[in-house]
């Protein structure tokens, strides 16, 4: 379901940010031990699923314990990327205190750094959401995903682009904050980015040394059957997040902003920017699970320091809140998101089309909120 | 400063980085924990092994602790972290029970409306698993024993001083001890049993209680009565450990009388209470630990743009709070949540410097 949204005058905003940041605290007052117990939960089937995987690959034969291995290990690699890793590095489980589930402590099983995760993406994505020119998620820097983005000829490959992009998804995310693009700019000297790169390389080579060295060596005679159950499960994973992240934010109805519409936002107007930049996905609890709840890419983009399990129940909450600002709520099945994204990106491949009416405009206005959030920061 | 002590050491060893870039540490930690919850690499975890109700207000905690425990010196204290509602919360307890046992004993009254005593004695059982930090403190009996003794204590204040005795004892080691302790009524005297046992059984022990309800008797600590119970107590080495006013009042006299030299205290006071909130930000001092400096604060504006007004140059990113980069740990003082309103006033607890405000002196461990 995709509605147009209403655009807000920026008091229209705050009153609907302030009912947002109710329901945030009402949910903050309520976080406990259940809270706890379902992150513990999580990491415990994540860790079982591992051994699991990793005992049939390591000592099993034949196709069926291959399969069935592979499952196993890829399920426990995308419960710990999703609903584990991203989660915690968010500061989702801050309020514990419990070191294990300390924001900026945790590394996840990808070749992306914790560190250049949290820069990436906690800061400059979740802070500058879909504003072109500032969020480098959008597209990446190398795909056309919005008409407002100017067409190149390089765009006709996109299509390729993004399909190698899905194999190899962990790679592009660890990249990614190399900012590789700003050497061709000539706005990064290759000695900076040798040294930007550092820590990706060292981490990479590990994650590398530990799928395809270390656990095949221990397997013996099975290495390379360990080898293949390693690679297919990395795949797996990187094909899954690659699917939910797309299908958060690049389907048809989601907006783009510019850097001037967004100069002088409010606390208000930030979320704002946060809903129309989302989509969601519909699913069973296994779905929500699996996607780390980035199926309520909405609530998470509005909430993201917040329990993500929390969001399916703040859902119907967001959702009569934009209803009543006559803001659209972007939400559709898997498959419907999916072929939405996949039609954008063949679409936009090509030139046009004419920049679409903007489905929101927040008009900035001489009025101060308590919390004035500053994008020249 | 008390923290739960990283016992991992041995990190630094190639094997343990090894484990670490293959994540393999995490692993270690989880399955040890799945095999045997008080196993840990990281903590010092102990099992309950036994709750006693010593009086109505007061339970013991017999702990097992694991391997990491590194022993106590009688007098001293451990961090004690619970998990109430999800949220780790440290409280520092005295060890009661002497040293050198495998068991280690914490004995805690109940403090209405206090948030870890009372999930003590209503949550805690047999079985369950606690963190400790490690024994800390120097309210300790020097290593050569005075020969002239007194230990002076008021209501939970009796646990230090009972690991002492409970040491003197079964090292043979009680040859003048006298032991003032004051409560409410008879009832309410925790470990009473075992110190009429100590006494009858050891000839150097004098027990003296001084119980509020007794005919006459004067309420909690009081000059007269006490310098007439013990006329040489200038003379003996002395430990005092109580409530806060009985402290003080105790204290007063052994200046008085010029004897300070030979008194130690140890303090029990709550480090929650909230310092004097200040409503404005301005001149509050906040100490940056690390890099030992301090910075006053001047106009309005949250910590993290105190500390850039005065040329700091704390991590960040979103400055709106969503994004977890500035987070820090408060070492003590007050500080406001400016998006909740929440006030943090307990030592050692993380905060985002871009969303705090000051709300008295501050120390950070930036
Ligand atoms: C070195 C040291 C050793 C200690 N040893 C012991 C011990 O052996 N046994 C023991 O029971 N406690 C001991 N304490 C006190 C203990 O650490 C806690 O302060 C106490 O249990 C209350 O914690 P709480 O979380 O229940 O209360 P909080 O939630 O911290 O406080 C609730 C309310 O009670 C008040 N309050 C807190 N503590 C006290 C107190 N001690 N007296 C009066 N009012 C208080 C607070 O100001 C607050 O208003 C020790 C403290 C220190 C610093
Ligand atoms: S700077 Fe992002 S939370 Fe403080």
């Amino acid at each position: 379901m995709t509605t147009q949204s209403k655009s807000l005058t920026r008091e229209e905003a705050d009153a609907f940010g302030r009912e947002l940041d109710a329901l945030r605290q009402e949910v903050i007052a309520d976080l406990g031990k259940r809270d706890l117990e379902h992150i513990r939960q999580i990491i415990r089937t994540a860790n079982r699923s591992e051994a699991a995987g990793r005992l049939l690959l390591h000592f099993g034969f034949g196709p069926l314990s291959f399969v069935l291995g592979t499952s196993a290990l890829g399920l426990s690699k995308i419960l710990e990327n999703m609903e584990i890793g991203h989660n915690i590095m968010h500061g989702q489980y801050d309020w514990t205190r419990d070191p294990a589930l300390d924001s900026l402590r945790y590394d996840w099983d990808n070749v992306c750094t914790g560190d250049d995760w949290r820069h990436s993406h906690n800061y400059e994505h979740h802070t500058f959401t879909n504003i072109l020119g500032k969020d480098r998620d959008i597209g990446y820097g190398f795909l056309r995903v919005a008409p407002e983005q100017p067409w190149r000829p390089v765009h006709l490959t996109q299509p390729v682009v993004a399909a190698l992009l899905a194999l190899f998804f962990q790679w592009g995310v660890g990249a990614h904050d190399l900012r590789v693009d700003e050497l061709f700019a000539g706005k990064q000297t290759p000695a900076e980015l040798a040294k930007r790169a550092r820590p990706f390389a060292t981490k990479a080579a590990w994650q590398l040394f530990k799928d395809y060295a270390f656990f095949p060596a221990l397997a013996l005679i099975n290495a390379p059957r360990v080898a293949l159950g390693n690679l297919l499960a990395n795949g797996t994973r990187n094909l899954w997040t690659y699917a939910v992240i797309f299908c958060g934010h690049f389907p048809e109805g989601v907006r783009v902003y510019t850097e001037d519409e967004t100069a002088d936002e409010s606390r208000g107007q930030w979320y704002v920017r946060q809903l129309n930049g989302s989509a969601n996905i519909e699913g069973s609890r296994w779905l929500h699970v699996l996607t780390g709840h980035l199926s309520h890419q909405i609530e998470h983009h509005m909430f993201p320091d917040l329990p993500a399990a929390r969001y399916p129940e703040m859902a119907p909450r967001v959702r009569e809140i934009c209803a009543r600002y006559g803001q659209g709520y972007n939400t559709g099945s898997f498959a419907r998101q999916l072929s939405s994204v996949i039609g954008r990106i063949a679409r936009l491949s090509l030139p046009g089309p004419k920049k679409t009416a903007k489905a929101t405009r927040v008009v900035p206005e001489e009025a101060a909120t308590p919390l004035t959030y500053r994008a020249a920061a | 400063m008390i923290s739960i002590q990283e016992t991992g050491t041995g990190w630094r060893s190639a094997g343990s980085v090894v484990a670490r870039r293959l994540l393999l540490d995490r692993q270690a930690e989880f399955w040890m924990g799945e095999l045997d919850p008080v196993r840990s690499r990281a903590e010092i975890r102990a099992r309950v092994v036994a709750v006693v109700e010593e009086t109505e207000d007061t339970k013991t905690f017999v702990l097992r602790p694991n391997a990491a425990w590194q022993g106590h010196r009688a007098g001293q204290y451990s961090s004690v972290e619970v998990e109430v509602d999800g949220v780790r919360v440290r409280r520092c307890y005295s060890i009661s029970s002497p040293p050198g046992e495998a068991l280690v004993s914490i004995t805690v009254k109940r403090v209405p409306g206090g948030r870890v005593s009372t999930w003590l004695h209503k949550h805690t059982r047999s079985g369950d698993i606690l963190r400790l930090g490690t024994a800390a403190g120097d309210f300790v009996l020097p290593a050569a024993t005075p020969t002239k003794l007194l230990l002076l204590s008021g209501g939970s204040g009796i646990t230090p001083v009972m690991s002492m005795l409970r040491d003197l004892a079964a090292r043979d080691a009680i040859h003048d001890v006298v032991f003032v302790h004051h409560a409410r009524s008879r009832a309410n005297v925790i470990f009473g049993e075992e110190l009429s046992e100590l006494a009858a059984r050891h000839a150097g022990l004098r027990l003296v209680l001084c119980l509020d309800d007794e005919p006459s008797a004067p309420r909690g600590f009081e000059e007269a009565r006490f310098a007439n119970l013990v006329p040489d107590f200038a003379k003996r080495s002395t430990f005092l450990c109580g409530p806060g006013p009985f402290m003080d009042r105790a204290e007063r006299l052994w200046e008085n009388v010029g004897a300070s030299a030979l008194l130690e205290r140890e303090s029990f006071a709550p480090t929650t209470a909230p310092a004097r909130m200040v409503s404005s930000v301005e001149g509050v001092r906040v100490r940056l630990a690390r890099s030992d400096r301090a910075v006053a604060a001047k106009g309005q504006g949250t910590l993290l743009e105190q500390l850039e007004r005065a040329g700091e140059r704390p991590a960040h990113g979103c400055r709106i709070g969503i994004c977890h980069s500035c987070k820090c740990r408060k070492q003590t003082g007050t500080v406001q949540n400016v998006v909740t309103g929440e006030v943090s006033s307990e030592p050692d607890q993380e905060i985002q410097l871009c969303i705090s405000v000051p709300r008295s002196d501050l120390e950070l461990d930036l």
